[in-house]
């Protein structure tokens, strides 16, 4: 009986089912794989003869890497991106978890009004505070600095949130065995809350990381000298009406700063998704 | 009760709370103030009253900017939803490899910035050699302008957008997915209920906070779209918009006028502006929340 049904049941629909999934799956990823195959293609090769339907030359690839590299400030772009990252990943899983360690297992006079002021700052668009900030940045005197970069960025309302969601599970009585066995106050969140909270930091290690790599908006108005260009700049260089550079040289751009974030999906593929889809059904 | 025993408690938050007074409080204040100064960032700010409000109302940018959001809302935010939604329920209708391989596939734009996914797109879309103009002149169709035709520019627009947040979206239903007991099921099945049915009568009701989750935050986010409008039309400070101002956003509006034409007193009125109407926005979506709730 069950195997016939099973025979029944993989039908017309089901294959129509298959081909829309991978029709699908084209789509969404087709255009990354026609990047990766501008690159790996000879310069200048005309679209007739070739394409770009898969790579073609390895070699012409890595030359034209090569090129990137050596002939534009993309390297030092790679360096202040990557800084960038690492930096507002270690401000914000820093400064986000001291806080969401007292928010989330202490009482103490003002907790819920502060709380609520930072929840709040979740519903506030970006759009309202960037001048007001921008303009508070260039009078510190931080325009084209990495702390004018990083430090504007470190107090993140979804990711107190979220460790805050996360901590509140944390039992009590294990707060109270650390601290009757003689823990301090630091010593409990260093060595008993930060633990037990590992995959939770990771998960916001790797949203800020996609989250910093992507960041368009910010970069482009307090790094205005080439020294503070991130990579998200030197690709809209690349790719300005202005520019002169053919669609092989742009593409290599592009791909350049695809693989980060690419590699770290394929890595963390599992966190990311589930990062994501917590902060959707506890929004 | 003494300071001293909250003491370390207010150390601790203290690093969050001081940046996020600093960079966060503090702008959203001053923001205002400025808001009603004339300002170049150089001058002593003078005192205008509302003039720059009006002003900005009174503009045919923040008009045009705003038309051509309404029609980019009406469009992307409805269908970007369905979308995922559709992308859930296929891949949450294969099991084990293929539905984790399908779910991966659909999400991999997502982790691509949105600067990138612009970039690329225009090199897609460019006349005569881009990858789509091949593709239609396989059919015989002319090559097409697409960011620069002021009848597809919204479009083309849109479709990127589509390709960006589609895998987004569809992880956070499927996560509503997973969480409907698999007992409502059985026991529609057991009363004959057939797949459309389960469809409209389970599926989608019990999913309805996390759409609900969805489609407000596609709404707010959408509200303030910049990446992809500003790269696909090749802006910058001096010129942005695309032809005819066909691809004008209201943030690239406000960018434009602080960096473009130097009035910070404007674009912070600007984005005061854009705030409520984001709070309104979001305040009537829970308002019909509630209201469908009560029915």
């Amino acid at each position: 009986m069950s195997t016939m049904r099973k025979l029944r049941r993989f039908t017309v629909w089901t294959a129509l089912k298959w081909v829309f999934a991978i029709a699908i799956a084209l789509v969404a990823v087709f255009p990354i794989w026609w990047m990766l195959n501008v690159v790996f293609a000879q310069a200048g090769e005309p679209v007739s003869l070739n394409p770009r339907l898969w790579p073609t030359s390895f070699s012409a690839g890595i030359d034209k890497i090569s090129t990137i590299f050596a002939q534009t400030g993309y390297l030092r772009a790679y360096g202040v991106s990557i800084l960038y990252a690492l930096l507002t990943i270690a401000g914000v899983l820093l400064v986000g978890s001291l806080a969401a360690f007292e928010f989330s297992l202490f009482e103490f006079p003002g907790r819920k009004i502060l709380f609520g002021v930072v929840l709040l700052a979740l519903m506030v668009p970006t759009a309202v505070t960037i001048i007001p900030t921008y303009v508070l940045v260039s009078r510190l005197g931080w325009l084209n600095t990495m702390e004018g970069l990083v430090v504007p960025g470190l107090a993140s309302a979804f990711g107190l949130f979220m460790l805050v969601q996360f901590m509140r599970a944390i039992p009590k009585d294990m707060i109270e065995a650390a601290r009757l066995d003689g823990a301090g106050h630091f010593q409990i969140y260093w060595h008993v809350v930060l633990p037990l909270c590992r995959n939770a930091l990771v998960t916001l290690a790797i949203l800020t990381f996609i989250q910093t790599w992507g960041n368009y908006m910010w970069p482009l108005i307090v790094g205005t000298k080439e020294e503070l260009y991130t990579v998200g700049q030197v690709v809209g260089l690349f790719n300005s009406p202005l520019s002169h550079h053919t669609v092989d040289t742009v593409m290599t751009a592009n791909l350049l700063a695809a693989v980060p974030p690419l590699i770290f999906f394929l890595i963390f593929q599992r966190q990311i998704v589930q990062g994501i889809a917590m902060s959707g059904s506890k929004g | 009760m003494p300071f001293r025993r909250y003491l370390p408690h207010y150390l601790m938050i203290a690093p969050f709370m001081v940046l996020f007074a600093v960079f966060f409080l503090y702008p959203i204040l001053s923001g205002l103030y400025y808001s009603f100064h004339d300002w170049n960032g150089v001058r002593v700010p003078e005192f205008v009253g509302t003039d720059n409000y009006s002003k900005i109302l009174a503009s045919r940018d923040f008009s045009r900017a705003m038309g051509n959001l309404f029609a980019y809302i009406a469009i992307t935010v409805p269908l970007g939803i369905l979308v995922a939604l559709g992308l859930a329920l296929l891949v949450d209708s294969f099991t084990g490899r293929w539905s984790n391989f399908f779910r991966n596939a659909y999400f991999m734009p997502v982790v691509l910035p949105a600067f990138l996914a612009a970039t690329i797109w225009r090199w897609i879309y460019a006349p005569n050699f881009g990858l789509l103009n091949i593709v239609l002149g396989w059919f015989g169709i002319p090559s097409v302008n697409f960011l620069n035709d002021t009848g597809t520019m919204l479009y083309a627009l849109i479709a990127v957008d589509i390709w960006v947040s589609a895998g987004f979206n569809m992880v956070i239903v499927l996560a509503g997915l997973k969480n409907i007991p698999t007992e409502l099921y059985e026991a529609a099945r057991l009363d004959g209920a057939s797949k459309r049915q389960q469809l409209f009568h389970i599926t989608i009701p019990m999913l309805w906070p996390v759409l609900f989750f969805v489609l407000t935050y596609g709404l707010i986010s959408a509200m303030q779209v910049f990446d992809k409008p500003w790269l696909l039309t090749g802006s910058s400070f001096t010129s942005y918009g695309g032809r005819r101002n066909a691809l004008l956003f209201p943030v690239m509006d406000m960018m434009g006028r602080a960096f473009g034409g130097v009035k910070f007193g404007e674009a912070a009125a600007y984005g005061f502006l854009l705030t409520i109407a984001i709070i309104v926005v979001t305040g009537v979506m829970f308002g019909l929340r509630a209201w469908s709730e009560r029915r």
